[in-house]
């Protein structure tokens, strides 16, 4: 049975003995990751729908249902983290509520109610239409959706609208809550020196909106290769503002945040300078490189208002990148925090496991979920209606 | 649009709008109708738990009579770790060099350098030295070595008068009792490990076949039958020393009367109830 | 308003009532009842079985090695000193027990400690409780080692004894070495024994000063070893080509009368050389634990060495050293020395007041 525990980290100088068991694996990498991603395609989409910006129009419905298809996998890697899984709705039977994690069902659960009933506002009108049409047990699922009801009356409509509004004034600071908890979750813990920072939350936010933007980008660009329709140029450009000034501001934090813990050279800056150059290296410089990369990339485009296929490409390039680097951040974060030693006296190095159930093919899986979901949701509610159906529905 | 379009126009929004606020306020009234009802419920359980419950059914015990604590006297301690096996003997603590309730460690400052070496009975020559993850010893590694000062530091769960690790528990699976002793429910942790995290000391460790984080209980099923802790039990040089403060006769009483003593990492709040004497500088 | 509003009004009612009942529903009944935890799970920890059962436990049966535990060094309160049975023994568990353990150690922790505490059957297959073969025991409190603090007894392990077992000299329930409680050597009569001792004199003199350096001086030796060593040569324990057949005409009468004699002839000092034993009296500190402070006045099963033939003194360890004489504690002691030490050794002893 042993067996089923991952190899004791190794490590250099004097660490806790019960630290060779690294708590929190790959998995915990890849949770706030997803959550950041679903904060920041909902950013995009309330541009549009409680800001107005017109040219976020083209992927306002899409950012939301991007976002709730990451969404629904968000609780995976932690059930798949946990000794008992069966156990996970303790959490929720009796929330101790003086634990950051105890408002994750809560949050995590009010986050997918206040997406599912954005989208059905969004969508209730195509909802209705094709219940009409459809036969089988598509048309039935489209049928229970309406609620019995076919009201789709200018009046109704303007209801909609109106809750849609509601709910997404709510949703921003409901997506910044989701995120800046998960930052607060890691922010909070006065035990890890690399964690325990005030910063944390609003790092975790911005950087979590910068990813999902990334990803926005990503997505918008395939899916209208597979269309085969132009990408809209405007809207493009708005992306890479938005992701531009998040980017320039996270990056503004995370810099004064280091330059802080350097100038202030507290006990145990030199582990911290060892962590750095140590164990993870490489996934600061993915996270640094990626983003002042992805920084310039963006300050190009902006400033010689490039326009048309290399706006698209290096759109696409951006994205990818700012995906990756806030990967590396996660990596930074999560793990880096842990392979320093409480004792400040010594150095881990995890390693993931490949196979088993806290290994990389795990999180492979778990990170191939979202988008298989997304495209099954595209395919029975599509965001890309014509654009006579899109003006009565928004 | 004509004047009467835009009154009806009007109209309509307006009913639209008081509906709206209407459905809001039904909204809000229930949500708050439901919140308040669980608040009281918790309420009514939390005055009941203040005057009628009787404390929880041990024998020949009641955890409102004791207030346990710990004392760690550095300066006795030989390190022959019998400690640490006889807390995996009866707590049935995980038998590898990764997982332990208690351990000791060993700082040794060499003439002329500045920081001590700190090993612990995990350490990889130690291991080597007892050959058996099973069985722990100090190897003698210093044993030719020109040694300004040694000594040996004991370390177990402090329970915290304010433990971090209680306070990030999502379920409540871990608690703090009346007598001062901070356990683990094994029925009801999920394994999340997040006071595994929160533990500044790092004696929270994962216990991989139940699936659950484990930790020193003070040996709460031995305190309460009148038993020391089985790690103070077999101590041979009385290095460690358990006892209830409320007993002004206890060890424990006379070890907190009768030196100065200091906590670990008191920056941090959690506020200890193990007390250390002899320690220095670079323990922690 | 709209029915599919007032609709999803209705669910969103549905669903919170329905969650409510549920949390009511699956809520421990004793959770809330002390804090936010369930209230049970507090008598369920405090009701697991404790392993170590302490000493009083242990003395209910085995009383003879509890009485003289707890006379000795390993019991000693006021030291601060407790070295318990299960110190060395390990946990009672349910010993004694005739059954094998019900659960092994890994199926306990499985458990998590809930089930029945198992019967050191873990251990030992017949439920009896470990007793230390080997010296690792002690070694763990007692072998010399930077950190320990200087009250704590330690032993430089390759002096003090070699790669011997501790348990050749110490009895670990009493372990201090107790002298004067040894029985004394058996009374002979020394003026029947000078007739014995007529044959003894052609090689070890009239008066137990030996004509030749390599044979010992028998004046002034502990009648006990003396005693010991005839028995030795005659039982072949000790081999000798002259002195086994000496022994063997010896009945235990003879020996012990001539061991008198010459125990209480005075002794003389061969002398050595000075520098040599400046350097021998520095070594011989690991030899004074038996052989007395000085070489004289030690334990009487074991040889003086003060005033003795030197070149006695160096065959007789070397002979220790190439295994031609065993001894269970001098076999190892003199596998330490180097050629220097044994010279110093010889000549530190030889130099000696015998007196």
């Amino acid at each position: 049975m042993i067996g089923t525990m991952a190899e004791a980290a190794p490590y250099v100088g004097y660490v806790y003995p019960n630290e060779t068991d690294i708590p929190w694996s790959v998995l915990i990498v890849i949770y706030p990751y997803i959550t950041g991603l679903v904060a920041g395609a909902f950013i995009v989409s309330s541009l549009y729908h409680v800001f107005g910006m017109a040219q976020y129009k083209p992927v306002a419905r899409f950012a939301l249902l991007t976002a709730v298809s990451f969404m629904f996998f968000v609780p995976t890697p932690l059930l798949l983290h946990l000794g008992n899984p069966q156990r996970a709705f303790n959490a929720v039977l009796t929330p101790h509520w003086t634990s950051a994690m105890a408002a994750f069902s809560y949050v995590a659960g009010f986050y997918i109610c206040l997406l599912l009933l954005e989208i059905w506002f969004a969508f209730r009108a195509d909802i209705v239409a094709k219940s009409k049409t459809t036969q089988g047990p598509l048309g039935t699922l489209y049928r229970a959706l309406t609620l019995g009801s076919d009201d789709i009356s200018p009046r109704a409509l303007a209801i909609d609208h109106k809750f849609a509004f509601a709910l997404a004034m709510i949703g921003i600071p409901a997506a910044g809550g989701l995120h800046g908890y998960v930052g607060f979750l890691f922010g909070s813990v006065k035990a890890r020196e690399w964690w325990s920072s005030d910063l944390m939350p609003i790092i975790f936010l911005l950087s979590a909106i910068v990813s999902g933007i990334g990803l926005l980008v990503v997505l918008y660009v395939a899916y209208s290769k597979v269309r085969k329709v132009p990408v809209d140029a405007d809207c493009m450009k708005g992306l890479a503002r938005t992701m531009w000034a998040f980017l320039l501001v996270v990056l503004v934090i995370e810099g004064l945040e280091l330059l802080e813990m350097f100038y202030k050279r507290l006990e145990g800056i030199d582990m911290v300078q060892r962590l750095i150059e140590g164990p993870i290296w490489y996934s600061m410089l993915i996270q640094w490189g990626g983003s002042l990369a992805v920084l310039a990339i963006l300050t190009v485009l902006i400033v010689f208002k490039i326009r048309g296929k290399a706006l698209e490409t290096w759109m696409t390039v951006s994205g990818v990148g700012m995906m990756v680097a806030v990967l590396a951040m996660r990596w930074n974060v999560v793990i880096g925090g842990q392979e320093l030693s409480k004792t400040m006296k010594g150095l881990l190095t995890y390693y993931p496991e490949i196979l088993g159930h806290e290994g990389l093919l795990a999180v492979a899986l778990v990170f191939t979920c979202p988008f298989i979901v997304l495209w099954l949701i595209t395919r029975f509610l599509s965001p890309w209606e014509p654009e006579a159906r899109k003006e009565g529905t928004s | 649009m004509s004047q009467q379009d835009k009154k009806v126009e009007s109209k309509e929004s307006k009913l639209v709008r008081r509906n709206f606020l209407k459905m809001l306020g039904i909204g809000t009234a229930c949500a708050g109708a439901l919140v308040g009802t669980g608040s009281l419920v918790a309420k009514a359980q939390g005055t009941e738990s203040a005057t009628a419950v009787p404390p929880p059914k041990i024998p020949d015990y009641d955890w409102n009579k004791h207030k346990w604590a710990f004392g760690v006297d550095a300066t006795r301690c030989i390190g022959c770790l019998r400690c640490v096996e006889a807390c995996k003997a009866e707590n049935g603590v995980t038998q590898d060099a990764h997982h332990f309730r208690t351990w000791v460690e060993r700082y040794v400052y060499l003439e002329g350098e500045e920081r001590a070496h700190v090993d612990s009975q995990s350490d990889a020559q130690n291991i080597a030295a007892s050959g058996s993850e099973k069985e722990f010893r100090f190897d003698n590694r210093y044993k030719d070595a020109k040694v300004e000062k040694a000594f040996f530091v004991p370390k177990l769960c402090n329970h915290c008068t304010h433990p971090a690790c209680v306070q990030v528990c999502p379920t409540g699976a871990t608690y703090q009792t009346k007598d001062g002793v901070v356990l683990i429910d094994h029925s009801y942790c999920i394994g999340c490990q997040y006071c595994v995290q929160a533990c500044p000391y790092g004696v929270r460790e994962f216990n991989h076949v139940m699936g659950v984080t484990d930790k020193c209980t003070w040996c709460y099923h031995r305190i309460t039958k009148g038993l020391q802790p089985a790690c103070v039990e077999v101590c041979p040089v009385e290095a460690r020393v358990f006892g209830d403060r409320n007993d002004p006769q206890s060890p424990i009483s006379a070890f907190l009367r009768n030196n100065r003593v200091s906590v670990l990492k008191p920056e941090t709040g959690n506020a200890p109830n193990v007390f250390y004497v002899g320690i220095d500088k670079e323990v922690s | 308003m709209p029915k599919h509003i007032v609709r999803l009004f209705l669910l969103v009612a549905v669903l919170a009532v329905a969650a409510l009942t549920a949390k009511q529903f699956f809520t421990d009944r004793s959770y809330y009842a002390y804090g936010h935890y369930r209230g049970d799970s507090v008598a369920e920890i405090a009701s697991d079985i404790p392993r170590f059962r302490g000493n009083e436990y242990c003395k209910s049966c085995h009383a003879r090695q509890y009485a003289a535990w707890s006379e000795s060094l390993h019991n000693n309160p006021a030291a601060g000193k407790h070295v318990k049975c299960e110190v060395c023994h390990g946990p009672v568990g349910q010993h004694p027990s005739r059954e094998r353990a019900p659960l092994s150690l890994d199926e306990r922790i499985a458990l998590g400690g809930k089930a029945q505490a198992p019967a050191p059957g873990d251990t030992t297959a017949e439920g009896k409780l470990p007793v230390p073969k080997d010296r690792t025991k002690c070694i763990q409190c007692h072998e010399a080692m930077p950190g320990r603090p200087a009250a704590q007894r330690q032993v430089v392990l390759a002096a003090h004894a070699g790669t011997e077992q501790c348990t050749a000299c110490h009895d670990p329930h009493s372990p201090k070495i107790n002298f004067a409680a040894l029985a004394p050597p058996p009374k002979g009569d020394a003026v029947a024994g000078k007739t014995v001792a007529a044959t003894c004199a052609a090689c070890h003199g009239p008066a137990g000063a030996s004509v030749n350096p390599a044979w010992p001086n028998l004046a002034g030796q502990h009648a006990g070893y003396l005693i010991n060593a005839l028995q030795a040569f005659k039982s072949g324990a000790r081999a000798n080509a002259m002195m086994s057949g000496m022994a063997a005409g010896l009945s235990d009468a003879d020996m012990k009368n001539v061991a008198a004699y010459f125990s209480q002839e005075s002794c003389k000092t061969a002398g050595g050389e000075s520098a040599k034993a400046v350097l021998g009296k520095a070594r011989a500190a690991s030899c004074a634990l038996c052989h007395g402070p000085a070489g004289v006045g030690g334990n009487p099963s074991w040889p003086n060495l003060a005033g003795q033939n030197p070149d006695y003194l160096s065959d007789t360890l070397k002979a220790f050293q190439d295994g031609t004489r065993n001894h269970p504690v001098m076999t190892s002691v003199a596998k330490t020395l180097s050629a220097s030490d044994i010279d110093n050794l010889t000549a530190y002893y030889a130099s000696a007041r015998c007196k």
